[in-house]
C-alpha cells in the first residue's frame, strides 16, 4: 500500500515545471514548530513537507528543523512551554491525518501559542484523494491567518503565459497554477500572443488579449468548462481587460478611432460606457477594492502617468497620482485601498514601485534592470511581477515585509502573472 | 481545438464554521477543486496574408521611431513617400499597418504606442489623398520583436511600424 501511494505522488512533487523558491525571509520571521503529524494515512509526511514550503515561501515564517526538537509533545497538555522558550519558539502546530471511511483525507491542527501559554486555533481540513498539496495549503492557510491576523495566499493560483521558441516562431501558452507554482495546467495554446490575464472577482472565468484573429481582441474563458468568446464583435483592437469586484462590468481598452481609449463594458447587456476621452494614449484600467475608482495610464502629460478616475462623481477630471520619474504605468489597488502598485522607471530601469495614499513619495520594491506585470495577492502582503528582457523571463515576488521569491522557469519565457481572489 | 478532459472532482464545499470560545478558533472545511480545461488554437493569419501580398508586392516599407514616440522621421516620410505614389498610381492596392514597440515599458502601454505608431503612418498617408478604407491598422506592442537582444540597437530595429 506504501508504495503504491509513493508512486503516485512522486509526479506530482517532481515535474512541476516551476516551483516557488524563496531568496529572502523576512527580517523578523515568526518562529513556529511544527511537531511531526501522527496519523494513519501513509502520506503524512509529504503534507506536513509541503506545509513547511508554504510557510517558509510565505516569507513570514522560520520553521524549526525537525532535529531542533526537544520533545514530541503527542497533545496539548504534554507542552512545557519553557521547554520552547529556550528555542525561541513562537507557536506550536501539531496534527495528524487519517484516512476517512469511503471518502478522502481527514486532517486536524491545533496551534500552540507559547507565549500565552494556551492553544489559540483547532482545525479540520477534509481533503481530497490525489490533491494532497491542497490539503497542505489549506492548513497553511488557517496557521498563516491565526498567527498573523492576515488570510493566507496558499491555497490561492496564478494565471501566467510562457512563450515556448520554436526554431522559426513561437507557442505562447497560458497556465494556471497553484500559488507556490506547482500543478501547472493549460488554459489556452496559441501560436499567436497572449497578453494581460484577469481574473473574475470568483476566480471561475478569466479574460486575456489573444492576437489569434491577428488582432488584439479580449476573450473571456470558463476555466471549468473550457467556452470561451470574443467580449465584443467589431473590427477595431481591444485590449487590457479588468473586471469590477462584482463580476458585472469589464473595463476595457477600445481602439475605436484609433486611439487608446477606456471603455466599461456591461457583461449582461453588452452596454459600452466611454470613460475617458484624449487624444494620448489611455489603458491599463483597474478597479478599485469598492468598485468605485478607476486607475488608469496615461499619456496626456506627454509620458505615462497614473490617473484615477472617480466613478461616483459625474464628469470629474481623472487626477493624476504618479509625478516622480517620466514613466509609471499599470497601476493596481491594495485590497485595503491603502495604495497603489505599478511599474516605475527610475535611471532607465524599470521596477515595481508602491505608493501609499498618505505619503508623498514612491517606494521602489524590486532592483532588477526590466520588471514589469505586477500582481497584488488577496490578502495584499505579496506582489508577483515579471522579471523580463527579450532572451529570458521569469516570475518574481516581494512581500511588503522585504521576502523576496522566484518561480524559475525550466523553459520558455515567463511573464505576465495574475492572481487569483481567495478560492477557500 | 482540443479538450483534454481532465478529472472533474465534484466535492461539495461541506462548510467553513468560525466560533470564538475563550480565544481558541475552531474551524472546519473541505477542500475544493474546480475542474480545467485546456483549449489549443491556431491563428488565421497565414491564411488571409497571402492574397494582401499578391496584390501588393511592392507596397512594402518598414519605418523607425524614438523612445516612446510616434512622430514621423524625415527619413521615414522618404519611405512613406514611395508607398503612397504606388498606391496612388494603382487603385487596387491595400496595405496593412502593423505598429511594433521596443519592450521596455508595459506591454499593454506598448500596444496602444504600436497602435499610435500605426495610425501616424495612416495620417501621412490619407494626407497624400488616400481613402483610409484602403488600409488596415493594427498594433503588436512589444509581441512580435524583430531583433531578440535587449540593447540599444535592437529596440531601435523593434520601435517601427511594418507596411505590407
Amino acid at each position: 500500500m506504501k508504495k503504491f501511494l509513493i508512486l503516485i505522488l512522486l509526479p506530482n512533487l517532481l515535474f512541476a515545471e516551476l516551483l516557488l523558491e524563496i531568496t529572502k525571509g523576512s527580517e523578523n520571521p515568526y518562529r513556529v514548530a511544527i511537531i511531526p503529524f501522527q496519523g494513519t494515512n501513509s502520506s503524512v509526511n509529504i503534507i506536513v513537507e509541503v506545509l513547511k514550503s508554504d510557510l517558509i515561501r510565505s516569507g513570514e515564517f522560520f520553521i524549526l528543523d525537525e532535529e531542533m526538537l526537544l520533545s514530541i509533545p503527542s497533545n496539548i497538555e504534554e507542552i512545557k512551554p519553557s521547554e520552547w522558550k529556550l528555542l525561541n519558539i513562537d507557536f506550536i502546530v501539531l496534527g495528524n491525518v487519517i484516512d476517512e471511511e469511503n471518502s478522502g483525507l481527514k486532517a486536524t491542527y491545533q496551534i500552540y501559542d507559547v507565549n500565552k501559554k494556551n492553544k489559540i486555533r483547532s482545525s479540520t481540513v477534509f481533503g481530497i484523494p490525489g490533491k494532497l498539496r491542497q490539503l497542505s495549503h489549506y492548513i497553511s492557510d488557517g496557521i498563516y491567518e491565526t498567527v498573523t491576523g492576515i488570510k493566507g495566499v496558499s491555497a490561492t493560483k496564478i494565471l501566467y503565459v510562457n512563450e515556448i521558441i520554436n526554431s522559426t516562431d513561437s507557442d505562447y501558452i497560458l497556465y494556471v497554477a497553484d500559488a507556490d507554482g506547482a500543478n501547472e495546467q493549460v488554459l489556452l495554446k496559441s501560436s499567436e500572443p497572449i497578453i494581460s490575464p484577469a481574473w473574475s472577482p470568483d476566480s471561475k472565468k478569466i479574460a486575456y488579449v489573444s492576437f489569434e484573429t491577428g488582432m488584439a481582441k479580449v476573450f473571456i474563458q470558463d476555466i471549468g468548462t473550457g467556452e470561451r468568446e470574443l467580449v465584443l464583435l467589431n473590427d477595431n483592437q481591444i485590449s487590457s481587460p479588468a473586471w469590477s469586484p462584482d463580476g458585472k462590468l469589464l473595463s476595457l481598452t477600445l481602439y475605436q478611432d484609433g486611439n487608446a481609449e477606456i471603455y466599461i463594458l456591461n457583461l449582461l447587456n453588452k452596454n459600452l460606457t466611454r470613460l475617458t476621452k484624449h487624444y494620448s494614449i489611455d489603458t491599463e484600467s483597474s478597479w478599485s477594492p469598492k468598485g468605485t475608482k478607476i486607475l488608469f495610464t496615461s499619456g496626456r502629460s506627454g509620458a505615462p502617468q497614473l490617473y484615477e478616475i472617480d466613478l461616483t462623481k459625474f464628469n470629474i477630471k481623472p487626477m493624476r497620482l504618479t509625478f516622480e520619474g517620466n514613466y509609471n504605468a499599470k497601476g493596481s489597488y491594495l485590497p485595503n485601498n491603502e495604495g497603489i502598485v505599478f511599474v516605475h522607471r527610475s535611471s532607465n530601469q524599470f521596477q515595481i514601485a508602491l505608493k501609499y495614499f498618505n505619503e508623498n513619495f514612491i517606494r521602489p520594491l524590486t532592483e532588477s534592470k526590466m520588471d514589469e506585470s505586477p500582481s497584488v495577492s488577496p490578502n495584499g502582503n505579496v506582489i508577483v511581477y515579471a522579471i523580463t528582457d527579450n532572451t529570458s523571463g521569469m516570475i518574481a515576488g516581494v512581500t511588503l515585509s522585504g521576502a523576496t521569491f522566484v518561480l524559475p522557469a525550466t523553459s520558455g519565457k515567463v511573464r505576465e502573472p495574475a492572481w487569483s481572489g481567495f478560492l477557500r | 481545438m482540443k479538450n483534454n478532459n481532465k478529472l472533474i472532482i465534484a466535492y461539495s464545499f461541506i462548510g467553513l464554521f468560525v466560533a470564538s470560545c475563550s480565544s481558541v478558533q475552531v474551524t472546519e472545511e473541505a477542500v475544493y477543486e474546480d475542474s480545467i480545461q485546456s483549449i489549443e488554437v491556431s491563428s488565421n493569419r497565414s491564411e488571409s496574408s497571402t492574397p494582401m501580398e499578391s496584390k501588393a508586392v511592392l507596397a512594402n516599407a518598414t519605418v523607425y521611431f524614438e523612445f516612446d514616440s510616434f512622430n514621423l522621421s524625415t527619413r521615414s516620410i522618404q519611405a512613406l513617400k514611395s508607398i503612397t505614389e504606388l498606391m496612388q498610381e494603382n487603385s487596387a492596392i491595400e496595405i496593412t499597418i502593423a505598429g511594433h514597440a521596443d519592450e521596455r515599458g508595459t506591454r499593454e502601454y506598448n500596444l496602444a504606442l504600436g497602435q499610435r505608431r500605426a495610425e501616424s503612418v495612416a495620417d501621412y498617408i490619407v494626407l497624400k489623398n488616400i481613402s483610409r478604407s484602403r488600409l488596415t491598422i493594427k498594433s503588436y506592442g512589444e509581441e512580435m520583436p524583430m531583433s531578440s537582444s535587449s540593447n540599444e540597437r535592437s529596440w531601435a530595429r523593434n520601435r517601427r511600424a511594418e507596411i505590407n
